[in-house]
């Protein structure tokens, strides 16, 4: 199947073509609309998306096997869920799923829905915390599949999602629809390593926030191939989402996110971060829209991105956005792209600190401020290895930077 | 008496400008020296070019430490070799934890001086012990390196590396400026500590104020860009009284 042949299509030879039911008609007629994007879609022009839609694809079928309910861990295996996991104040099923962002800016989001027959719904209906393990093995293949979570009101939630396999030449296109109701709080956590060898990843995703609900995004990119991150996010009366981003680029991959944050209550809040260390000739991704609608006044909108370019080929594609239609509100954004500070670096040297090892702690330090943003120090300390290992190859975290344990033997030895 | 640093003829210009134009200066072996100077008169640049700061490109001229020109070697070179230098303004790393920075300086300079590397606990230890000594707030030690310190925490952050890298030969740019007198007091403690008949002290200064505190034994008067008097401590006395001008160019 080749994707861009689709844009010949009306939104009734759409729901044909792609043997989706006449309920997904919406998404259909946005797809006619938007069309499957191309080489020069605004929101794809620093992404090389072309070789994605020409190809002819092998439509991966989604097996539809009764799941396991083992462990803590949600296991999505070539977008099938193979595992809903024994999660209390959970569900887990695959159903049809129809509350669609008519909104939404992207045409492969509409196309995902249109794609995928079912999608995986997890309901938390208690305070919980849980993983998310999307695993892919088919090679050569189309992958498409969608993920919704619920967070019922005045319920608090932590996912943490990690991604395993090694789907070589394969193009993942999936991604969430989130709702966090009225007084819920969701943090959600994202790692992903992308080897050179691996899959292109697409993921499109909505994230609805509702009145006085949080919503806390901490997302780790560490990629050695092309892949995106498409995002939109509603925010409600007196909604907050603090977002950060942490992306390191190596080789020649093009990797980012394009996203953009709608405030449509008054009194909401909005927090964007994104920091970007690209090696070699790669390029990062930052393209991202605040809009403030007329209905948001006393908003607070505040948006940064910082990037480090590590090798004189690295390329940052940093496109901070603030759109507004009220007068009264508080925002801010800014982007900044640089090397190494020169300062820093000295003054580690000139303690005897070898120029390599210096340039590695700079590195992590600038990631730090993002991976501070988990509170959860396990999965702290997970994602500062995986960074490590991404960098540096297998290179040991020493446990002084992250934890007191050693203050505690101090204190038992002078005891 | 050895000398364990010798300046020879040295050149060096931070961008187009030329600041130092034919500098000698020769450090004895556990002595201290003090180079005071008007505004302007090289004296940074000086401590720079001794620890290979990137803004000072020599032009002519020999820094002679243990018997070999260092001109040419990376700055962790001369670090590890035992050449410190305490900044007048240290920089703040964000995300880089204070201790653990340290420890891996210490331990750089452990491995090349054929000493066993600190543990964590070993490092902490002592570490703990010098930052009491002080009078650093403890919290300091898991704190950001020099993020968000005062000037004098800053200071004091300096002088606790110093205590912890046992060098040769300090330098102390501009160590007192900046610090309240108890400051200065706890600093000044920290540096006359480490005096141990070996190592060499290179203070550099405007005001005589550290003087009272750290005494030296040399005083090197640097008026753009050369030494043009040395003397003994006797000398602060007539800088007070008379001030720089009174001592001519080359």
């Amino acid at each position: 199947m080749k994707l861009d042949i689709l844009n010949a299509l009306d939104s009734d030879s759409l729901l044909k073509e792609l043997k989706s039911s006449s309920s997904k008609s919406v998404a259909a007629s946005a797809l006619a609309k938007l069309k499957v994007p191309n080489k020069k879609t605004e929101k794809y022009r620093y992404f090389d998306i072309a070789p994605l839609v020409t190809k002819d694809w092998q439509v991966a079928d989604i097996a539809e096997a009764e799941p396991k309910s083992e462990g803590k861990k949600i296991v999505i295996q070539d977008g099938a869920l193979v595992n809903s996991g024994d999660i209390e104040g959970l569900s887990v099923e695959l159903v049809e799923f129809n509350d669609i962002d008519s909104e939404h800016f992207d045409g492969l989001y509409f196309l995902s829905h249109l794609m995928a027959k079912k999608a995986i719904v997890i309901r938390c209906s208690k305070d919980s915390s849980f993983e998310i393990e999307h695993n892919f093995s088919k090679e050569e293949s189309l992958i498409n599949y969608r993920v919704v979570i619920l967070v019922d009101a005045n319920t608090h939630v932590q996912a943490y999602e990690s991604f395993s396999g090694d789907a070589k030449e394969s193009f993942i296109l999936s991604g969430y629809d989130i709702f966090v109701s009225r007084d819920a709080s969701l943090k959600f956590i994202k790692s992903h390593t992308l080897k050179q060898t691996q899959y292109t990843p697409i993921f499109t995703s909505r994230y609805k926030v509702d009145s006085s609900a949080t919503m806390k995004l901490s997302s780790f990119d560490f990629a050695f191939a092309n892949g995106l991150n498409i995002i939109r996010v509603e925010l409600k009366e007196s909604a907050n989402i603090d977002a950060s981003h942490l992306l390191f680029v190596s080789n020649s991959a093009k990797y980012g996110i394009v996203s953009e944050i709608v405030h449509e209550g008054k009194s909401s809040i909005s927090s964007q971060k994104a920091k970007s260390i690209l090696d070699g000739g790669a390029r990062g991704i930052f393209d991202a829209l605040i809009r403030v609608q007329h209905s948001a006044k006393w908003t607070k909108a505040h948006q940064n991105s910082k990037a480090i370019l590590l090798e004189s080929g690295a390329y940052m594609a940093s496109k901070p956005q603030l759109e507004i239609y009220i007068d009264d509100l508080e925002a801010s954004h800014g982007s900044t792209t640089g090397q190494l500070d020169e300062q820093q670096l000295f003054y580690l040297r000139s303690r005897g600190i070898k120029e390599s090892d210096a340039r590695k702690m700079l590195i992590l330090a600038f990631a730090h401020e993002i991976v501070a943003t988990v509170d959860d120090e396990y999965l702290a300390n997970k994602i500062y290895a995986e960074f490590e290992r991404a960098y540096y190859g297998n290179y040991e975290l020493d446990c002084i930077k992250t934890c007191d344990g050693c203050e505690e033997l101090v204190l038992k030895d002078e005891q | 008496m050895s000398k364990v640093l010798e300046i020879k003829d040295l050149k060096a210009k931070i961008g187009d400008k030329n600041i130092l134009k034919g500098l000698n200066l020769a450090l004895e072996e556990g002595k201290v020296h003090a180079i005071m100077g008007p505004n302007g008169a090289g004296k940074s640049t000086l401590s720079k070019a001794i620890v290979g700061h990137y803004d000072v490109e020599v032009t002519d001229g020999e820094i002679i430490y243990n018997g070999k020109n260092i001109v040419e070697e990376e700055p962790e070179e001369r670090a590890l070799d035992g050449i410190f230098l305490s900044f007048q303004n240290p920089v703040e790393v964000p995300g880089v934890n204070n201790a653990y920075f340290l420890r891996t300086a210490v331990n750089e300079r452990r491995k090349k001086l054929g000493k066993a590397e600190l543990n964590a606990a070993e490092f902490l230890r002592e570490m703990k012990a010098l930052v009491s000594e002080l009078g650093m707030k403890p919290e300091l030690i898991n704190r950001s390196l020099n993020e968000g310190f005062s000037g004098g925490e800053k200071k004091r952050n300096e002088i606790l590396q110093m205590m912890m890298l046992e060098p040769n030969v300090v330098i102390l740019d501009e160590i007192d400026s900046g610090l309240d007198i108890d400051a200065l007091r706890a600093v000044s403690e920290g540096i006359n500590k480490m005096k141990d008949g070996k190592r060499s002290f290179l203070v550099i200064t405007h005001y005589s104020r550290i003087l009272d505190y750290i005494k030296p034994d040399h005083i090197h008067v640097l008026k753009d860009g050369q030494i043009v008097h040395t003397g003994g401590p006797e000398l602060v006395e007539q800088l007070e009284e008379e001030g720089y001008s009174s001592f001519e160019e080359k």
